[in-house]
């Protein structure tokens, strides 16, 4: 039996190599066999999705809301110390400094990526600014949305937190952060559905035994940029996790 | 559960006796300090379905001004401000008592008699279709917001049975 792993189409591309290495790590080490599902983009996903063939999904938090509630899939593990935060940046030198200095009008290059959207515009509250008050200017990456925003094509730009962070020197030296989350209890899930629940305890003990202490474990923990490896997660953490998101929908 | 009075703060304040839902009574000081929203956080905390505090995040922890022994097990209503209107918790508990989700301003008091105003999400907690706590989110609100809530709920306070003429 070959299970089916997806992996949600918003990690930077310099760790798609990160998840083949754990793909093949996890395959050796459980006997499980595992087929990666790498979509390249959300609507990609969902088409994976409504097939009905994934066993198992390394979803974003937002996804994980509706995976579990509705699709009869179950949490059982996370990142440890990777929270998904978001972050607002306008072009170094703006008079941007902070999020209310932002106008109705406001040009906001970005990403395909929801959960950046809804954190950012949760965050926008504070400067009365919604949806419809914006300008959107949808970006082929989160690198596209910095170089616009460089160009001066847009006033800000979203993006998730830690590819903000992995853009180049240079790049970032031409940004100033307007607002970075800090919201802490909001991770990307490791979910399985219910037709594969018997295999659930190998693949979880397999994935939280990829110890950074040891030396080949760690090279892939660092490919995949999470050095902390996985924890376990119970069902109440998740359901936790899905009520906090419930509250940030609107 | 009775919450123990407040201590009067250093800082000139404001003294109120407030009449919580419960039937107690407690003594709280008011000063006229408002301490910012902390940009870019949530602050989050879960009761249990007698409205007991049984999470609080760090970020609920530090504007709170309690330590978090002090909120856990505590009544959320700790926190009440006498500027809130009881409408607007009497609408809060009968929105999710209906299994609803509630969103409101609301501004808060904290343990050394400053304030804090924020934009609150409540959601009931629904676990194998029964409704087993509530989480609370709070997000920071414009200013223009803070200000518009300001107005209302001292107009509603004011049109409160026993408010001063």
């Amino acid at each position: 039996m070959t299970l089916n792993l997806l992996i949600a189409p918003d990690f930077a591309p310099e760790r798609f190599g990160g998840w083949h290495m754990l793909n093949a790590l996890l395959q050796q080490r459980s006997g499980l066999r595992l087929h990666l599902l790498m979509p390249a983009s959300a609507h990609e996903q969902a088409e994976l999705l409504a097939a009905g063939q994934v066993d198992l999904v390394y979803a974003n938090p937002f996804d994980a809301a509706e995976l579990i509630r509705q699709r009869g899939f179950s949490a059982f593990a996370r990142p440890v110390g990777k929270a998904d935060e978001m972050l607002i940046a306008a072009q170094a030198g703006s008079a941007l400094r902070r999020v209310e200095d932002l106008r109705p009008g406001c040009r906001v290059a970005m990403a395909d990526h929801r959960d950046v959207k809804l954190i950012g515009l949760r965050l926008l509250e504070a400067a009365d600014l919604h949806e419809p008050d914006l300008q959107w200017q949808l970006c082929d990456s989160h690198q596209a949305a910095a170089r616009r925003l460089i160009k001066g094509e847009a006033d800000v730009a979203f993006f998730l937190a830690e590819t903000f962070h992995a853009l180049s020197r240079l790049t970032r030296s031409q940004l100033q952060v307007v607002i970075e989350s800090a919201l802490h209890d909001i991770t990307h899930v490791m979910l399985a559905h219910a037709r594969v629940a018997e295999q659930v305890p190998t693949l979880c003990a397999t994935l939280t035994g990829v110890d950074s202490s040891h030396s080949s474990d760690r090279e892939v923990l660092e490919a995949l940029g999470m050095p902390g490896g996985f924890e376990a997660m119970q069902a109440e953490d998740a359901e936790f996790m899905v009520d906090l998101m419930d509250t940030l929908l609107d | 559960m009775a919450l123990p009075d407040m201590l009067p703060p250093a800082q000139p304040a404001q003294q109120h006796s407030l009449l919580h839902h419960d039937g107690t009574r407690r003594t709280v000081f008011c000063t006229d300090a408002e301490v910012a929203f902390p940009d870019g956080h949530l602050i989050v905390s879960r009761v249990d379905t007698a409205g007991l505090i049984t999470h609080a995040n760090d970020a609920f922890v530090e504007m709170s001004g309690y330590l978090r022994e002090q909120l856990l097990g505590a009544p959320h209503h700790i926190l009440r401000h006498p500027d809130m209107p009881r409408a607007a918790f009497a609408d809060l508990w009968a929105t999710v008592g209906a299994g609803r989700k509630w969103h409101g301003y609301v501004k808060n008091l904290r343990g050394d008699g400053a304030c804090y105003w924020v934009y609150a999400t409540v959601v009931p907690n629904v676990r194998q279709g029964v409704v087993a706590g509530y989480t609370s989110v709070r997000r920071k609100p414009s200013r223009a917001k803070v200000a518009e809530y300001t107005a209302l709920y001292a107009q509603m306070r004011a049109a409160e049975p026993g408010a001063a003429a």
